[in-house]
C-alpha cells in the first residue's frame, strides 16, 4: 500500500506499481491513515512518505517505526525528497531487513523501482545511493576502503544498497561471475565474514561502513 | 555601582511604597534621585516628626500633665510649650499653664494625628514622583527596549517565513518535479514496447536527467533555506553534513533546552559554514563541533588540527557570519594563529 499526500505523485506510484503487476490495496494521505489502513488491508510492503500531515515533519517515518514494531513481516519503503542520516538509521536500527529508503527522484527509473519493491516486500533491503555514498565518503577518508579497487568499490555500494548479485550484474552491468570475483576479493580484503544470505550481508558492509 | 545603588533604591521604594518601577535608568539618573531626594527627605522628615510624633505627644498632654506637675498649690511653673506645625520651631505656638490647657493641647495632638496620614501621603507623593521619574526607565530606556522587542519579532519572524518557504518548495515544485520524472518513466516504459522508438526513448531519458538534475538543485537550495531535519533539533539537523563530510567530523550537542526556531537556524548555518571552511581551507585529519550551554547563551565551537590562519576577511564568509550572529547580539571568536589549530567559537542567546 502507498501513504503519500501529494496527489497526483501517489496515482503515478499507483500506476507504476499496477503496470508492474502488484495490488495496490491502499492509498493514504497521512500517518494515521497509514496505520489504519495497515491493520485493516495487510500489505506486504508499505510504501510511504516521510514527511506527512499534520506536521509536515516526519509522520511518515514514525508511523513507519511503529509498523516495523508492530508487524515486523511487512516491508518498508521510505520515500523522501532529503536523505537524511538520522532517518536512515532510525529505521535500520540493527536490521536491514525488509527496509527501504529511496529519493522520490530513483521512481522514474522504473525497473530499479519495482525491484526495490520486490526485495523490501521479500525482506530484503533497498538502501538509495546517497545513504551509501555518505557512507562510503566516510570509508573513504579513513583510508579502510584503500585497497579496493574502483569497481569493486560501486560493487561494495551495491551491496550496500542491498542488492542481490543478480541485482548488481544489472545495475553495473557485468556478469553474474564478475560479481561473484568482486564480492569474494572484498570480503578478502575487508576481512569481512562470508555470509549466506542478502541480508546479512548488508549488515555486515553497512557496521563495517559505520565503524570506519 | 551607581547602577546597583539604583536597583537598591527601586526594591526600596517597592517594599515600602509599594511602587514598583521596572528597571532601568542609568547610574547617573539614581545618583540624581539621591541628590534630590534631600529637600524631600527633608520635608517627609518634617511631615513625621511634627505630626505623627509631637501629635502623640500633645495628645498625652494631660497625662504627662498630672504626672509631673502635681505640685503642693502656690508654686508657679514656667508655662510648657504645645508644639504645633504653626510656630517657629523651639518655641511652641501657644502656651499652656493649668489643666485645661493640657486639654486643649491634647484635642490639638488629636487633630495633628488625624491630619498626619493625609501630610504624610503628600508629601511622599513628591517622592513617589521623583522615583518615578529618575529610577524608572527614561525615554532612551523604553525605545531601547521598544527596539530590542521589535527586532526579536522581525528575526523571529523571517526564519517563520523562511520555514514557510522550505515547505512550499517541497510540497509544489519539488514534488511536481518528481512526479514529472515518474510520468516520464513510465512513458519510457511503454516505449521500450513499441519497437523503431530509440531516438524517443533517448530523448525521454534526456528529459528524466533534466528533471532529476533540476530536483537535485532544488534541493540543495531548500537545505540552504531550511534544513528539513532542524525541525528535530540541531543534532539531527547536522548529521547528514558530519556524515557526509570528507574530513572526519565529530559532533557533539549538550544542550538542556531547545533554543528558538530563529536562533537554532542561525547555529545550524554558522555550524554548516564553519565545517565547511575547515574542509576547503584547513587542510585538518579532525574536526569537531561541539554545541553547549555556557552562561544561559548557546556556545557553539568548531575546531580543527588544520593549517590554522583563519581570519576574518572583509566579504568573506566569517565576516558575513559575524554580522549574522551580530544581528541577534551573538559573538564570534576566531582563534586561528598560522600553523594551526584552528578554534572558532560562536556565543548566541537562547532566544532573539
Amino acid at each position: 500500500m502507498i501513504a503519500e499526500d501529494a496527489a497526483l505523485f501517489r496515482a503515478g506510484l499507483t500506476r507504476l506499481l499496477e503496470d508492474d503487476g502488484h495490488e495496490v490495496c491502499a492509498a493514504v494521505g497521512d500517518g494515521e491513515a497509514l496505520l489504519a489502513a495497515v491493520a485493516s488491508t495487510g500489505p506486504d510492503v508499505v510504501i510511504a512518505d516521510i514527511r506527512m500531515p499534520p506536521g509536515y515533519t516526519d509522520e511518515g517515518l514514525r508511523a513507519a517505526l511503529e509498523l516495523r514494531r508492530a508487524r515486523p513481516e511487512t516491508g518498508v519503503l521510505m520515500l523522501s525528497q532529503y536523505i537524511e542520516t538520522r532517518y536512515a538509521a532510525s529505521l535500520l536500527n540493527g536490521s536491514p531487513a525488509g527496509v527501504g529508503y529511496l529519493l522520490k527522484d530513483r521512481v522514474a527509473d522504473t525497473d530499479e523501482f519495482t525491484d526495490a519493491v520486490r526485495r523490501v516486500a521479500a525482506g530484503g533491503t533497498a538502501l538509495d545511493r546517497e545513504v551509501v555514498g555518505h557512507l562510503l565518503t566516510a570509508g573513504r577518508r579513513s583510508g579502510s576502503l584503500g585497497e579496493l579497487t574502483p569497481r569493486e568499490r560501486d560493487v561494495l555500494a551495491a551491496m550496500a544498497e542491498g542488492r542481490s548479485n543478480a541485482g548488481i550484474a544489472t545495475a553495473l552491468v557485468l556478469t553474474p561471475g564478475t560479481v561473484e570475483k568482486h564480492i569474494a576479493s572484498i570480503f578478502g580484503k575487508l576481512r569481512l565474514p562470508a555470509s549466506e544470505t542478502d541480508n546479512r550481508r548488508v549488515l555486515a558492509v553497512l557496521r563495517y561502513l559505520e565503524s570506519a | 555601582p551607581a547602577a546597583w545603588l539604583g536597583s537598591a533604591l527601586r526594591h526600596l521604594a517597592a517594599r515600602l511604597l509599594g511602587e514598583r518601577v521596572p528597571a532601568a535608568g542609568s547610574g547617573w539618573r539614581a545618583t540624581a534621585y539621591l541628590v534630590l531626594k534631600l529637600p524631600v527627605a527633608v520635608g517627609e522628615g518634617y511631615a513625621v516628626i511634627i505630626f505623627w510624633v509631637f501629635g502623640l505627644v500633645n495628645l498625652s498632654f494631660p497625662f504627662w500633665w498630672l504626672s509631673f506637675r502635681n505640685n503642693p498649690p502656690g508654686v508657679r511653673l514656667r508655662p510648657v510649650a504645645v508644639f504645633t506645625p504653626f510656630g517657629w520651631w523651639g518655641q511652641g505656638t501657644y502656651h499652656v499653664s493649668a489643666l485645661p490647657g493640657a486639654f486643649a493641647a491634647s484635642a490639638t495632638g488629636a487633630g495633628m494625628l488625624l491630619a498626619a496620614p493625609w501630610v504624610t501621603r503628600a508629601v511622599v507623593a513628591a517622592d513617589r514622583w521623583l522615583i518615578r521619574r529618575l529610577l524608572g526607565p527614561g525615554p532612551l530606556d523604553r525605545r531601547l527596549r521598544d527596539l530590542e522587542q521589535t527586532r526579536a519579532l522581525a528575526v523571529d519572524d523571517a526564519t517563520a517565513r523562511l520555514r514557510r518557504l522550505e515547505r512550499d518548495l517541497h510540497d509544489g515544485a519539488q514534488i511536481r518535479l518528481a512526479t514529472l520524472a515518474l510520468n516520464l518513466g513510465l512513458a519510457r516504459k511503454k516505449l521500450t514496447a513499441v519497437p523503431g522508438t530509440e531516438e524517443a526513448r533517448e530523448l525521454v531519458d534526456v528529459a528524466i536527467q533534466g528533471a532529476r538534475d533540476t530536483l537535485a538543485e532544488l534541493r540543495e537550495l531548500a537545505r540552504g533555506i531550511h534544513p528539513p531535519a532542524l525541525d528535530n533539533g540541531l543534532a539531527d539537523a547536522l548529521a547528514t553534513l558530519t556524515a557526509g563530510s570528507p574530513v572526519p567530523a565529530e559532533l557533539t550537542v549538550d544542550l538542556p533546552a531547545r533554543p528558538t526556531p530563529a536562533i537554532e537556524a542561525i547555529a545550524y548555518f554558522c555550524a554548516a559554514e564553519l565545517l565547511a571552511n575547515a574542509i576547503k581551507h584547513g587542510g585538518a585529519s579532525t574536526i569537531t563541533i561541539d554545541f553547549s550551554e555556557r552562561m544561559e547563551a548557546l556556545a557553539l565551537v568548531v575546531a580543527d588540527d588544520g593549517r590554522g590562519g583563519a581570519r576574518a576577511e572583509p566579504g568573506g564568509g566569517l565576516a558575513g557570519l559575524m554580522q549574522r550572529v551580530a544581528v541577534v547580539d551573538g559573538r564570534l571568536e576566531i582563534d586561528s594563529p598560522p600553523g594551526g589549530p584552528t578554534r572558532v567559537t560562536v556565543t548566541l542567546p537562547l532566544s532573539a
